[in-house]
């Protein structure tokens, strides 16, 4: 297999609407600024010599139009290229790194690009003039038709069901663990210009921000959003050629679909497919999922809701099951702490535009190992960064990616 | 100048006569009989619920089998905010249960006349009560905590199982 960097990294802003935008406009801004990064780094390249794009969109309904990628195709102007579109719920944008990744892995570009857009909030129930119920309505239909989503099933309740039953073995996440993961990410987004929701906040405003669904408040949920996010993956010859300073090459990629059914796992209480998918990386990369704590600078999580970042620390591997708790309380993931979590903001600092989010989150860990994140830069010693996506009916697709700067290494 | 966007209101609609295929059995008899039906592997003997006709594990058929009415919650949550189909219904009840004998939980609603989490929480025994007029969908029923259960069923709009 061919090695493969990120020599191109641009986030468009992530904001509740953009009302002078399309998503196939979105896109295109996202795309014009990862290749002006890349020629940035050094590279002098064009749209023109990219050889193929992975599209990460996951809903029609949010775009109002099937096949969305094949208009993003013509209007960025990638035409007679192959496109490919993923879509994989929450882990779309994961799913489209590690596609992208096997793009230039297999050898069949030397130069791709990966593409997430979501556009969400020109969803609108007209009948009592609100837009989010409508939203949350065009992802509920995600959730099994037949057995699930006549019953009220929704993104809230499929992930509070996992985070209930977690609660149940082991007596964590408490509501107060959870929200010092509000805490923390809306905390982190306060130095990221390109983030939805800054905020400074306190655990009692997270207690006391309305009930979503027991025991998920306002607060530990992050809010729907529209953003792009595009990244330029090249092989070894092509970061050569182009003279690339600083690039960050993809050294483990993986990606695992638990039972999407809830009722049919064996532990409602975790998500197997983070545990597999986080060995598998880990693996590929040479890493130690028992040491992986020491042996990376930054993780940027899937924290759609805060419950499920703490359960994400355990089944990450960086600390024992039942202790990611204790681990939030003791200043771990915080921004200066033993492994910063989300330093952007994560999704509930940034929001969520969903097919961007899981590329948003890859790019943004590139951007801490180069040393170019801005005002929300934390301290690379060991070179290495790692994200992750997850999403889907139960939350049951994961992806992991893990990113080295093997300059900073030295 | 401030942008001057343009929006267009609309709605995508799709009207469907979908067929349950193999599962079919499990709907009629909910709107017939009244009747909860899981399927057993012919080889291996777990107990799907919701069923399944083939064994996802084994590869082989399995059968149907009438299950009992009760259960246990697994897991469950108490809905206050909610998608546009569902926001008139909050505050409302899910879980998934595991019907007694099931290898397998489902989801369903939980009633009760005191929705609050402690009454609806893991390991909580509870029951099923169906809609008098049933259409064979998975609305048809919903399930109550077991000491719930006789007050329930004397509701004009509900009755109780085929047990």
């Amino acid at each position: 297999m061919e090695k493969v960097a990120i020599i191109g990294i641009g986030i468009t802003p992530f904001k509740a609407r953009y009302l002078d935008k399309t998503y196939f406009e979105l896109a295109y801004d996202a795309t014009k600024l990862a290749l002006e990064d890349a020629n940035k780094q050094g590279a002098e390249i064009t749209h023109k010599d990219l050889q193929s794009t992975v599209y990460g969109i996951y809903n029609e309904l949010f775009e109002r139009q099937f096949m969305p990628d094949i208009f993003i195709n013509s209007y960025i102007g990638m035409n007679n290229k192959p496109g490919t579109r993923i879509a994989s719920g929450g882990a779309t944008g994961g799913y489209t790194v590690r596609m992208a990744y096997a793009e230039v892995a297999s050898g069949l570009s030397d130069l791709c690009l990966c593409l997430g857009v979501e556009k969400c909030n020109d969803c609108y129930d007209i009948q009592t003039g609100t837009t989010t119920p409508e939203v949350l309505n065009a992802i509920a239909y995600s959730a099994d038709m037949t057995y699930e989503y006549p019953m009220g099933m929704m993104a809230a309740s499929s992930y509070v069901s996992m985070v209930n039953a977690h609660f149940e073995e082991f007596g964590s996440p408490t509501e107060e663990q959870m929200a010092l993961v509000s805490v923390k990410n809306h905390g982190n987004a306060i130095n990221n210009p390109k983030a939805q929701s800054p905020m400074k906040i306190t655990v009692e405003d997270v207690m006391n921000s309305r009930i979503i669904c027991y025991p998920f408040k306002m607060l530990d949920c992050c809010l729907y959003s529209e953003a792009s996010a595009a990244l330029i993956l090249a092989n070894e010859e092509k970061v050569k050629e182009l003279k690339i300073d600083n690039p960050i090459w993809i050294t483990g990629v993986a990606a695992a679909n638990t039972d999407c059914f809830i009722g049919n796992r064996e532990d409602m209480g975790r998500l197997y497919s983070n545990i597999y998918a986080a060995k598998a990386a880990y693996k590929m990369a040479g890493l130690d999922y028992n040491k992986i704590k020491e042996q990376i600078d930054v993780a940027e999580l899937h924290d759609a809701f805060s419950g499920q970042e703490v359960i994400s620390y355990e089944e990450l591997g960086f600390v024992p099951f039942g202790e990611g708790g204790k681990w939030i309380e003791e200043g771990g993931p915080m921004i200066d702490g033993e492994l910063p979590c989300c330093p952007c903001g994560g999704l509930i600092g940034c929001g969520h535009a969903v097919g961007a989010t899981g590329i948003m989150s890859t790019g943004e860990a590139a951007l801490q190992l180069r040393g170019d994140a801005g005002k929300h830069q934390i301290i690379i010693e060991k070179g290495r960064g790692l994200a992750h996506s997850i999403g889907g009916p139960g939350a049951a697709y994961a992806a992991i990616i893990i990113m080295e700067n093997q300059e900073a290494k030295k | 100048m401030e942008f001057q966007a343009h929006q267009i209101k609309d709605i995508l609609k799709i009207d469907y006569r979908y067929t349950m295929g193999g599962q079919s059995k499990f709907f009629i008899e909910l709107m017939n009989n009244k009747k909860l039906l899981g399927t057993k592997c012919t080889k291996c003997g777990k107990i799907w619920m919701p069923p399944r006709i083939n064994c996802s594990e084994c590869y082989e058929p399995a059968e149907w089998v009438e299950m009992k009415q009760t259960g246990t919650i697994e897991v469950s949550t108490i809905v206050w905010y909610t998608t546009s189909a569902f926001i008139k219904a909050i505050p409302y009840g899910i879980g998934f249960i595991r019907l007694d004998g099931a290898d397998t939980a489902m989801l369903q609603g939980i009633f009760s006349e005191n929705l609050i989490p402690s009454k609806v929480k893991k390991g909580k025994k509870v029951r099923a009560v169906f809609q008098k007029e049933r259409e064979g969908k998975m609305t048809d029923f919903f399930f109550v905590p077991e000491d719930e259960y006789e007050s329930w069923i004397i509701k004009p709009e509900y009755e109780g199982g085929s047990e």
